[in-house]
């Protein structure tokens, strides 16, 4: 007998534990989450070790889906207290049977994984632990994979989501999507997370690993999940569009070792053009009368992708976006990031100036990117021995390994 | 119906002596628990035994050669078989057990569950 | 050539830390292997994994409970393969996934039984 040649989907068992924990903590509950945890760890270890040898079957998710239904109805039954909570739901546990079975139809899944999000990130949860939250129940990530994403030890992570879990279940929160009135707000904390989940996965500042590519990869699934849904705003559009022209370029931002290479000196061929117009049309979709910080940075973001070099990028617009994202906040990376632009539009002493007042401001006196700015401007304007010094300080100022790499190799360069 | 493997271990290890004409009855018992098994269809596959020698690769791959430490535990042959249920494997097993005539036969399910 | 009995033993003894995805690459390892080893000619049949616990039949002909699934030396799946003499199928048990998982494979020679190739 010939063994299957099935090949399961990328990253199928991790997306299949985030989908039954969502429909699952649904029917049964946030107090139930452990349990459902458990129970999903169980059946996907159960699939593993049945299919390992024969090949995966035909439907695999609805196999697993079936294994972990009935592990998780079981042990309920077999608890005495759960007949009464259940009862006074008002369904039996076959009544519930049904519904689950209902939700876990492919087209009803997203609505659960959906309800799941704002459950995730609820207001009354640290940021930092709807990130490690959503990356372990909406991502099917395991405690060690998001250690080390985040650079963590296991334990912290562990106690940040044990902790969520008691306090969602104290404060009683129901997987339910937010009403009418309250929905801005609890977007508004769900873009936050996704916003800066991809970040922490996109920040190369403590080296690189391919989790932290998942990373970026599961915070624009879980954006786009939200854009298809009808709970979205223009700036949940916005949000995707700025997270795929970001992603657009995650394979060129590191060389072969690993080494980080800047936005300049990039190769601009192995940017995902695809995903760079996949990313427009959400642009497009986005279109509002108030635009938010997050319009802009994805519009900014866009002028960079389409750009076919550092020269003839329209440096100009990307001046006026600053200029209005400092209207709506200000925000000394936004003005760093403007006096770039105006540098490389041609106004290298204006951009100068802007960069030395930065220079005074206590939160940025270990912020390296300032000197590096300082250091790209005297490169434009021809002077090498400024820019030299300017790195020197950058350099100075690294406390990463591949930041000093990054550095170094600028120096060789200049010194050449 | 679900699949099961009869893992038989521990069958006496030295025959004790037998004449021609019982080692012939033996041989038919077992054809015909063949044919049987094979006809009414629980019998998906006879098996073999397995030969009292072999080696273990450990997780470091080292190698032990047979035969083995617990040779009260060797498993001595396999076969494959049908059934409902636990229970009726286990029926299956008894039958079997007549014809091993000693030694145990551990009745496993296999993993594949509804496929 | 003969044939042989693999029988894993055995690892995945921290399956409670173990991700999802970690899971997908056990198995992607396994189908790997097996696919290769069908494709080359010597897996005979990739075999299957038992499911834990089960029961042992008595020679008295009364049932017991058991294995143990906490058991290491509990049989945890099985496969059928070719080879010249028992060396060479070490030689294919070692590059089986199981001594990456922490389990043992023990290599079982069946006997010829007087049919010729």
């Amino acid at each position: 007998m010939k063994p299957s040649t099935n090949q399961l989907v990328e990253h199928f068992f991790r997306h299949e534990s985030a989908n039954l924990i969502a429909v699952l903590t649904r029917a049964f509950g946030i107090r139930r989450l452990d349990l459902i945890e458990d129970m999903v760890q169980v059946a996907m270890l159960e699939a593993m070790h049945a299919w390992k040898q024969r090949g995966v079957p035909d439907q695999p998710a609805a196999w697993i889906h079936r294994v972990t239904k009935n592990r998780i109805l079981d042990s309920l039954r077999r608890e005495k207290t759960c007949e009464k909570a259940i009862t006074l739901s008002g369904q039996s546990i076959d009544e519930q049977e049904s519904i689950v079975d209902q939700w876990l139809e492919e087209e009803q899944i997203p609505d659960s994984l959906l309800r799941m999000m704002f459950v995730c990130c609820h207001p009354t949860l640290e940021r930092k632990t709807q990130i490690a939250l959503t990356l372990k129940t909406l991502c099917g990530f395991g405690i060690p994979e998001i250690a080390r994403g985040l650079l963590l030890p296991n334990e912290t992570i562990k106690k940040r989501i044990q902790r969520a879990k008691i306090s969602l279940a104290e404060s009683n929160v129901k997987p339910e999507l937010p009403s009418a009135d309250q929905l801005t707000l609890r977007l508004d904390v769900v873009h936050d997370v996704l916003y800066l989940m991809f970040n922490e996965g996109y920040s190369t500042s403590h080296g690189t690993e391919p989790i932290r590519d998942d990373i970026c990869e599961e915070a624009a699934r879980l954006c786009h999940l939200l854009c298809e849904s009808p709970c979205s705003v223009p700036t949940s559009k916005a949000l995707l569009a700025l997270l795929l022209f970001h992603a657009a370029r995650l394979d060129a931002r590191t060389d072969e070792d690993g080494a980080v290479i800047l936005l300049e000196d990039q190769d601009r061929s192995k940017w995902d053009r695809r995903l760079i117009c996949v990313a427009q049309s959400w642009l497009a979709k986005s279109k509002t009368d108030q635009p938010t910080t997050i319009h802009l940075e994805a519009a900014i973001a866009m002028q960079h992708c389409i750009a076919p070099s550092v020269k003839q990028t329209n440096w100009e617009t990307i001046v006026i976006l600053y200029s209005r994202l400092l209207q709506i906040r200000e925000s000394p990376i936004y003005t760093l990031n403007r006096a770039i632009a105006l540098g490389q539009a041609g106004d290298t002493r204006e951009a100068m100036a802007q960069l030395q007042s930065l220079r005074n401001r206590e939160d940025m006196k270990s912020y390296l990117l300032l000197d590096c700015a300082l250091a790209r401007m005297h490169e434009l304007e021809g002077n090498t021995t400024e820019a030299i010094d300017s790195y020197l300080i950058a350099l100075s100022k690294a406390v990463a390994p591949h930041e000093k790499e990054l550095l170094e190799k600028k120096l060789r360069k200049l010194a050449e | 119906m679900a699949k099961f493997m009869f893992l038989q271990r521990g069958a006496c290890e030295s025959p004790p002596e037998m004449t021609p004409e019982q080692m012939e009855a033996g041989m038919k018992a077992w054809m015909d628990w063949v044919k049987n098994g094979t006809d009414e269809g629980w019998l998906l596959d006879p098996g073999s035994p397995l030969g009292g020698t072999g080696a273990v690769v450990k997780p470091d791959l080292s190698v032990i050669d047979g035969p083995f430490a617990e040779s009260k535990e060797l498993v001595g042959g396999y076969s494959i078989v049908e059934a409902a249920n636990l229970a009726e494997a286990c029926e299956l097993a008894k039958q079997t057990m007549k014809l091993a005539g000693g030694g145990k036969i551990e009745v496993r399910e296999f993993a594949n569950v509804g496929q | 050539m003969s044939k042989f009995m693999f029988v894993y033993r055995g690892g995945h003894e921290d399956m409670e830390q173990i991700s999802p995805e970690q899971m997908q690459q056990v198995m992607q390892m396994w189908m790997d292997w097996i696919q290769g080893g069908t494709e080359a000619g010597w897996m005979i049949d990739g075999g299957d994994a038992l499911k834990p616990g089960g029961a042992i039949v008595n020679s008295d002909l009364s049932v017991t409970d058991g294995p143990f699934a906490e058991s290491k030396e509990l049989v945890g799946g099985y496969s059928m393969v070719d080879a010249p003499d028992l060396a060479a199928a070490i030689e294919l048990a070692k590059s089986s996934p199981m001594p990456k998982s922490g389990g043992t494979v023990e290599v079982r020679e069946l006997p010829n039984l007087g049919k010729q190739e």
